[in-house]
């Protein structure tokens, strides 16, 4: 098992670099080699995130309160990330989607790294400047800043969905968007509800 | 070194068959033109899209974009 571990540490490493330089190559790789073990790391990284979550939202340190916002955020994310991969799977396949759910587990597993990416900048800059900002010259310069970063993140973030649908379930644009178009709407209720619970307000997807 | 070869062409050759071909009419140039883009490092044309959609939007709401901001910075 710590060889597997190791191994797919290793695997994980190469991947996440993969997905920075050579997206596409690495995707249809990833998709079809990938192994769940490589998840385990995503997963950390989305604990690690989750506990200074709640360390910078409990704002004092109360081990059971902030263990018990971590656990609150970390369940609703796995059962997010457990719905998001069954919906794919299953409106893909009313739309002759070919894939294996294992593909599209570890494909949309690492579509998860530009959202921890996104949220670890975030909860960082809360703590190194809080808001509300102003309208000041350099406020409104960080604003541009932040909503530059975060776009990028989010093309990063659309770019890795669009290749787990595309060699996830081998479908063509039209049908990627047809799914979408199904999916979308789910988990857009499945976000706000997430929202009226106040567990996330940016939808951790 | 003809086995390797061979091997070597013949997975190039069942990812390639593995996909269906991609076409969309008369945009189908565009689309290979974009998606070649996004195959290697695409970092320079994430951070210029999204440079010219904030900019879009600074210019469309102004000094709103702090209280958007504001917004997603208490999102986490």
């Amino acid at each position: 098992m710590l060889d597997q571990l190791i191994m797919s540490g290793i695997a994980f490493g190469r991947t996440t670099i993969g997905l920075v330089v050579r997206p596409y190559e690495t995707y249809r790789k990833v998709v079809g080699k990938g192994g769940a073990w490589e998840l385990v790391y995503v997963a950390a990284l989305a604990i690690v995130y989750f506990s200074l979550a709640s360390l910078v939202k409990v704002a004092a340190f109360r081990p059971f309160l902030l263990s018990k916002h971590a656990v609150v955020l970390a369940v609703a994310a796995l059962v997010t990330y457990m719905l998001v991969v069954c919906v794919v799977w299953l409106v893909g396949k009313q739309f002759g989607g070919k894939g294996t759910m294992k593909g599209i587990a570890v494909g949309w597993g690492y579509t998860m790294l530009p959202t921890v990416c996104w949220f670890f900048m975030t909860s960082l800059l809360y703590i190194l400047l809080p808001p509300p900002r102003t309208a000041s010259i350099a406020g409104t310069g960080f604003s541009v800043l932040f909503l530059v970063v975060s776009t990028t993140l989010f093309f990063w973030k659309l770019t890795l969905g669009y290749l787990t649908l595309r060699f996830g379930l081998k479908l063509d644009l039209w049908r990627i968007l047809a799914v979408v178009g199904v999916v979308g709407p789910v988990m857009g209720v499945w976000s706000w509800g997430m929202y009226r619970l106040g567990i996330f307000r940016v939808p951790f997807l | 070194m003809k086995d390797v070869t061979y091997k070597k062409f013949l997975t190039r050759w069942e990812q390639v068959v593995d996909l269906p071909p991609q076409t969309l009419g008369p945009f189908t140039p565009v689309y290979k033109s974009f998606i070649r883009r996004l195959k290697v490092m695409p970092w320079p044309y994430f951070v210029l899209s999204a440079a010219a959609c904030v900019l879009i939007l600074y210019f469309l709401i102004g000094s709103t974009i702090t209280l958007l901001v504001t917004l997603l910075q208490r999102g986490f």
